[in-house]
């Protein structure tokens, strides 16, 4: 279990240094990517409860620790959506990738508009922050939609390589 | 049937325990894990800086001799014209000492500059941040003003190891004072306007009722000195545009900042020294 979870914050951590620097560049144009879905999808999907849970929130810890909101906030969002994912999986053919892309748009939908609701307060005019926060969400999920089934299968090939591939558990975890 | 209703309610009951849980650890241990959570990622974000540094490195070796021949030639124009400034400089400097010892006034604090690359920029809707690549290792102070070529940056927020975190002006909820250049009277400045594909812009308050600006003709907002973080005289941005605010004492308006903020390469942090920083140390 902590093999799984350490292997998949390895590649949260991989994943958020690229967005990273994604942002780097498109904070030139006023435009930011924010995919915290994709870091839940995964593992809600295709992992044990607690394997996933843990994953998740090590995944919002690294996020948090970069932001300027209270540590832990963003961590207990990915575990509320990861909660909401694994209760809902078993109505789903989750090991298709197409759903897996799917449900990590509609994860990232939730948690982008959750994240703003929490930050709306501090803006001087919130009308305008949510402009710029759904030309934000667009790109986020259109980044997501395009390395979504490259992220997936990332995470699939280092849980192999680290000798703990999901065949064992793909049924069992239901 | 209650088992597989528990199985249900299993993942909301773990995270309602998670959450109690968060709620009661204690503050020490959440900033421990703030700090380890940020060092973990900085040696990632800083080597990708450098890389960047590399490639515009490499690209500058691709240019022609003539073009190296004219940028040297623009740079000793632009250093004999610093040089004659830096003479003027010293002699205002001696006269401000000799008045000072004249009136017997307390020297004012200093700043000491530290230029530094930027790491990476994270600039949303919700916050704006630069990463930079100096920390405690170079002395930086929590709250030191960051400034660049063309006025104020903001604020650092957080000193780590050897990396700091700088809150732009154009972040939600950053305030500073301020006042308009050529009038002393203080006027507060809030970023957090920061539409898409366009530069950044704040709003300020408390602007007296007899100011009148005009997009055509906008007029500068600079640092005002008061509050003891920013020196006074640094560009924050230009109003362009002042109404009446509800309560009909005051004028409120919107401030263009410089579009170069959102591709800053280089800044420089102005750490206080003297008495007054070493008490507030």
């Amino acid at each position: 279990m902590k093999r799984r979870a350490l292997l998949l914050t390895l590649a949260s951590l991989l994943l958020a240094a690229l967005l990273g620097e994604l942002n780097h560049y498109l904070g030139a144009w006023q435009l930011h990517v924010w995919c915290g879905g994709l870091f839940v999808a995964f593992a809600a999907l295709r992992l044990d409860f607690r394997t996933g849970a843990t994953a998740a929130f090590l995944a919002g810890l690294l996020f948090d620790a970069n932001a300027p909101v209270a540590f832990g906030t963003q961590a207990l969002l990915f575990l509320a959506a990861h909660a909401v994912i694994f209760n809902a999986r078993a109505r789903a053919p989750r090991e298709v990738t197409l759903v897996g892309v799917i449900i990590a748009l509609l994860a990232n939908l939730a948690l982008f508009l959750a994240l703003s609701f929490l930050r709306i307060g501090a803006s001087p005019a919130p009308g305008e922050t949510w402009m710029r926060d759904f030309a934000d969400l667009l790109v986020s999920q259109a980044v997501i939609a395009l390395i979504a089934p490259w992220f997936f299968a990332l995470q699939v090939r280092l849980l192999q390589i680290g000798g703990a591939g999901l065949r064992e558990t793909a049924r069992s975890a239901i | 049937m209650p088992n597989q209703r528990f199985d249900q309610a299993k993942p909301f009951v773990t995270l309602a325990l998670v959450l109690a849980a968060w709620l009661v650890v204690p503050v020490a241990v959440k900033r421990f894990l703030r700090a380890s959570f940020f060092e973990l990622q900085a040696p990632v974000e800083v080597v990708a800086s450098h890389v960047r540094d590399l490639q515009d490195f490499w690209s500058l070796k691709a240019r022609s001799n003539n073009e190296l021949i004219e940028a040297g030639r623009d740079l000793a124009r632009l250093n004999a014209a610093y040089e004659i400034r830096l003479q003027k400089d010293a002699s205002l400097r001696d006269e401000i000492d000799r008045l000072n010892g004249l009136l017997k006034l307390p020297a004012p604090d200093g700043y000491r500059a530290e230029p530094t690359r930027v790491v990476r920029r994270d600039f949303s809707g919700w916050w704006q941040q630069l990463i930079i690549r100096k920390g405690r290792d170079y002395g930086i102070i929590e709250g030191s003003p960051v400034i660049y070529v063309g006025g104020v940056v903001g604020r650092v927020r957080e000193v780590h190891a050897y990396t700091s975190v700088v809150d732009l002006i154009s972040s939600p909820g950053v305030r500073i004072a301020a006042s308009l250049e050529g009038d002393t009277r203080p006027i507060s400045y809030q970023g957090g306007l920061n539409p898409t594909l366009a530069p950044a812009r704040g709003t300020v308050e408390y602007v007296p009722v007899d100011i009148f600006v005009t997009p055509a003709a906008p007029r500068r907002l600079v640092t005002s000195g008061l509050g003891g973080v920013f020196p006074a005289n640094l560009t924050i941005g230009y109003i362009t545009r002042v109404e009446p605010s509800t309560d009909g004492l005051f004028k409120s308006g919107d401030v263009q900042l410089e579009p170069a903020l959102s591709a800053l390469t280089e800044v420089t942090v102005l750490i206080p020294q003297g008495p007054a920083a070493a008490a507030g140390k």
